[in-house]
């Protein structure tokens, strides 16, 4: 599979922010030695090469499906991915390890898209109770740019076939696809699960509403594939992943 | 440079809303329009030959910007020196509508800067921190001032 490397190195060298970096002694799965490397966390890749200011990239790990294990006390962690590798690192000390495995487990793009959701509940929220200000607030996005609608019911038929396009239920404001809403709040998705609990105290409660969709959408993904039992049976402990998950436990996601 | 492929491939095989047959066309002189299986995962565009199980590429998208140039077709320009193109071209309109709306909103960053500008709004709002409650607020991921600039701006360029 082709991977577009050059696209992955320019994100390394704009300036989008960097979430950490620093150096790390990573374990060559082969040899087994560690050998020390320069760290980029940005975004759901961790980038390494040898240091700080060399233009060669070594490479890139994407961070999704992933969990984020410490394995001792001290300073060594691990990032598996379950049925497939596992990358073993060891940071200089406690410290370091603490703040990298915080900042890891936080990194993938399904955590941060749990987030976003929930403060975008909160958001509406507030504004449609009447929290807003009257008058032109700069920082509000005008009326005429964006459907800030109430959250639509969920489809009826919520179809997540890997190969059919879904038919969303509400057609889509006729924007300009040239301006998105960097200074507004993305715009409602006719997609996101209903949710009728309160999103303020229920972050976990979010994250299981979250994996059952997920599971759905696999299990639904699965019957209409027709390899659907072989990829299973390559995965055996697949399911056993979003299971296990203990509420509220961020390492795990 | 090294990545993890096997990973990756793996997780092109997740379940996805957005997976069609769509016409596409690489950015070299001399790419000709093909028929591939696209499927968005996370902020990575997969495409496949039908019925493959590999894919034949990954794109990440980040650093890119999304144009519609016709009813049915549409741009992802990706902002390094050689501003590569990539085309699709799709059945309805309103499905390229939901592929261009879906490749925005995938950005890691577009979701980032929502994010922080929700919290910002939130706490000017109720004057609390929404993400004091899960113990983030000192994360850097989630900083105001984590080299953002929160100006409007006029193209979708992240």
């Amino acid at each position: 599979m082709k991977v577009h490397r050059k696209i992955l190195t320019h994100f390394l060298s704009c300036p989008s922010p960097i979430d950490k970096d620093g150096y790390l002694y990573k374990k060559k799965e082969r040899t087994g030695v560690f050998r020390r490397r320069w760290f980029v966390l940005k975004g759901n890749l961790l980038f390494y090469q040898d240091r700080p200011a060399d233009r060669h990239i070594q490479g890139a790990i994407v961070l999704e499906g992933c969990r984020v294990r410490a394995d001792d006390a001290d300073s060594d962690f691990s990032l598996v991915f379950q049925g497939l590798r596992t990358y073993r690192f060891s940071a200089a000390d406690r410290h370091a390890q603490q703040e990298w495995l915080a900042c890891l487990a936080t990194a993938s793009h399904g955590y941060m898209s749990v987030l976003l959701r929930d403060l975008g509940l909160q958001y509406r929220a507030v504004t449609q109770s009447g929290g807003a200000s009257s008058g032109s607030d700069p920082s509000l996005p005008s009326p005429g740019t964006l459907p800030l609608s109430p959250l639509p019911p969920p489809p009826a038929s919520s179809s997540a076939g890997a190969l059919r396009p879904r038919k969303s239920p509400k057609p889509w404001a006729r924007r300009n696809a040239h301006v998105t809403p960097i200074r507004g709040p993305a715009p409602s998705s006719s997609e996101w699960p209903r949710v009728d609990f309160d999103p303020l105290t229920e972050f976990s409660k979010l994250h299981e509403v979250y994996g059952a969709e997920v599971r759905r959408a696999r299990d639904a993904w699965l019957r209409e594939r027709p390899e659907g039992d072989a990829w299973l049976r390559e995965r055996p402990e697949g399911d056993a992943w979003l299971r296990e998950r203990p509420e509220g436990d961020l390492i795990h996601l | 440079m090294r990545f993890n492929e096997k990973e990756l491939i793996s997780l092109s095989r997740q379940p996805s809303e957005m997976a069609s047959e769509l016409t596409m066309r690489g950015p070299k002189k001399g790419d000709v329009f093909k028929k591939r299986l696209v499927k968005l995962v996370v902020n990575f565009l997969f495409y496949f030959r039908t019925d493959e199980e590999e894919p034949i590429g990954a794109l990440l998208l980040e650093q890119c910007r999304v144009e519609r140039e016709d009813s049915l077709t549409f741009t992802i320009i990706f902002l390094d020196e050689a501003e590569r193109k990539y085309q699709f071209e799709c059945d309805t309109e309103e499905q390229c509508g939901e592929w261009t709306d879906s490749i925005i909103k995938a950005s890691y960053e577009f979701m980032r800067k929502n994010l922080i500008f929700y919290r910002t709004e939130i706490h000017k709002l109720t004057g609390k921190d929404p993400l004091e409650q899960y113990g983030i607020s000192d994360e850097t991921r989630f900083q105001v001032s984590n080299g953002l600039q929160l100006k409007a701006r006029e193209t979708s360029s992240l």
